[in-house]
């Protein structure tokens, strides 16, 4: 392989963590997931509109190289989307059968509904909205 | 070593040299508190401060969020103070001499070096002595992910010492308030029962705002704002005008100036230079085609969030939905979402703007969070 062919290879993928190509890895990344779970219409929708205005400004932002960056990103993401899938079709029963083994109670139990704060209570002030939003944070990062 | 000796002395004697014992220790002052409300926007930030444990806005400034960095070969003198870093208006107003580099996209930091240098700018406008300490509530993107959240910790590690980050649609809620009408009869708390909708450059922030902190379904951001309108305008007038040599900065001035929603307002004559020469172009289907683009992004969302809310509550919601940032100065943005949402069969929408003030509601809502947060609430940034 050649020093110029190394310094393309290279290029591009340094191009693909700028933040226009990042935006068109995630939309494509999107289109992939849809037209895996049938949704081909959505799929079409979102590579016509938001796919097409991400690629758009991943190209002006790129100038030279965008086409085989383009081509290389699409082909990178759809790789890695068959390859969660398939990791999930082997994760998903495995943990099925970890969680009922534990828990079978805990695990046919619905999700107990979303809880939400009293609304309209006059005595909230600023720092009670903070202490939800801080609660909210580390039961997100649980 | 030096001995201290008091000897009596005749008049006519020289003094002798005598040591006094040292000064009592006194403790250093404690550096002085301020606290910081930050609205950092892809195109303007505002900042607001004001001492702890005060009311008073010791400061209060719009800044353009840019970064110049002079370029090599400046003569010297051309620059002020012969400044290798410009920052905001400063740096606008110096372009031919400087790279500029915007810090956010989309709301979100995107390159941190000049994020970095930004809020040393902003703390040095916070703090011209440098001497005080700083907390500082920062606005974030409704529903902004965690290496979103990183960047803005990382970008202020060192300048700031403590950091809350708090969506910027229930910042703007907050700032809204009139905190000085909160118990009359008949105000609406828009911190009870509204809808905040945030149009600034980089994304279009909506957020149902119900008594308790807004959920992550309780908000929605759209990356389609100002700068996206910008984009589509840009595009359409090199469409219509090719080679027409017009900079984005350009563009973006002719849609500040001229922006609408709804029908079309023809003729729109706008003057350009253009290669030196005045020329006058008609722009009136391609503002309101950028702007009414807007519109089509943003009522999904809205009604999304209207759907939303409890039944005992919509009614009243659907009688306080607020378009702020500087989206709200879109002619006819309020009558158009109001007329869309009637046209729905919505019960008596009404549609208002924010007012004057549209730039400093979510800084103005951090400050006032900055003031209430309590000790432990904090982040203390180490570094």
């Amino acid at each position: 392989m050649s020093s110029a062919v190394r310094l393309t290879a290279l290029a591009e993928a340094l191009h693909r963590f700028e933040p226009p190509w990042i935006e068109v890895a995630r939309v494509y990344r999107r289109i992939c997931f849809l037209r895996l779970e049938g949704l081909a219409e959505e799929a079409q929708g979102v590579e016509d509109s938001e796919f097409a205005g991400a690629v758009a400004r991943a190209r002006a932002a790129c100038g030279t190289g965008a086409d085989s960056i383009l081509d290389a990103l699409m082909a990178e993401e759809r790789e890695r989307v068959a390859g969660a899938v398939a990791f999930a079709e082997v994760l998903v029963p495995m943990l099925t059968r970890r969680l009922s083994g534990l828990s079978p109670a805990t695990a046919a139990a619905p999700a107990p509904p979303r809880a939400r704060l009293p609304a309209r209570d006059a005595s909230r002030g600023i720092a009670d909205f903070i202490d939800d939003m801080l609660a909210q944070e580390r039961a997100g990062a649980r | 070593m030096t001995t201290a000796t008091i000897e009596k002395q005749p008049a006519s004697a020289q003094p002798s040299a005598v040591s006094f014992p040292p000064p009592a220790r006194t403790a250093p002052a404690k550096p002085a508190l301020l606290l910081i409300g930050l609205d950092l926007g892809t195109n303007k930030s505002c900042v607001l401060a004001g001492p702890a444990g005060s009311t008073d806005i010791t400061v209060s400034k719009v800044v353009p969020s840019v970064v110049g960095y002079v370029k090599d070969g400046i003569v010297d003198g051309i620059i002020t103070g012969n400044a290798r870093i410009l920052y905001g208006a400063e740096a606008l107003d110096q372009m031919l001499h400087v790279d500029l580099v915007a810090p956010l996209d989309e709301g979100v930091i995107s390159r941190p070096e000049a994020a970095r240098d930004f809020m040393q700018h902003i703390r040095q406008l916070a703090d011209p002595s440098g001497r005080a300490e700083i907390r500082a509530v920062v606005g974030v993107p409704a529903n902004a992910g965690e290496i979103a959240r990183e960047n803005i910790r990382r970008s202020v590690q060192g300048i700031f010492s403590r950091i809350l980050l708090i969506p910027e649609p229930f910042l703007a809620a907050l700032g809204y308030r009139d905190d000085s009408r909160v118990k009359q009869p008949g105000y609406v708390d828009p911190v009870v029962n509204s809808l905040f909708i945030d149009i600034g450059g980089g994304t279009s922030d909506l957020c149902l705002v119900q008594g308790y902190f807004p959920t992550r379904d309780d908000q929605i951001s759209i990356p389609f704002a100002g700068d996206a309108v910008d984009e589509l305008l840009f595009d359409e007038l090199n469409r219509t005008y090719p080679n027409n040599g017009l900079s984005r900065i350009t563009v973006r001035e002719v849609k500040e100036a001229n922006s609408y929603v709804g029908p079309s307002r023809k003729p729109l004559d706008i003057k350009v230079v253009i290669g030196g020469k005045s020329r006058t172009l008609e722009l009136g289907d391609a503002v309101g085609n950028a702007c009414n683009a807007l519109i089509d992004k943003i009522y999904p969302a809205l009604t999304t969030l209207i759907q939303s809310a409890s039944s005992d509550s919509v009614v009243t919601l659907l009688q306080n939905i607020i378009v702020t940032g500087g989206g709200s100065q879109i002619k006819g943005i309020d009558t158009v979402l109001q007329k869309r949402l009637t046209d729905d069969g919505y019960e008596s929408p009404k549609v208002r703007l924010a007012g004057q003030d549209f730039q400093r509601y979510v800084a103005m809502g951090a400050l006032k969070a900055a003031r209430a947060a309590r000790e432990n609430q904090w982040q203390v940034l180490l570094g």
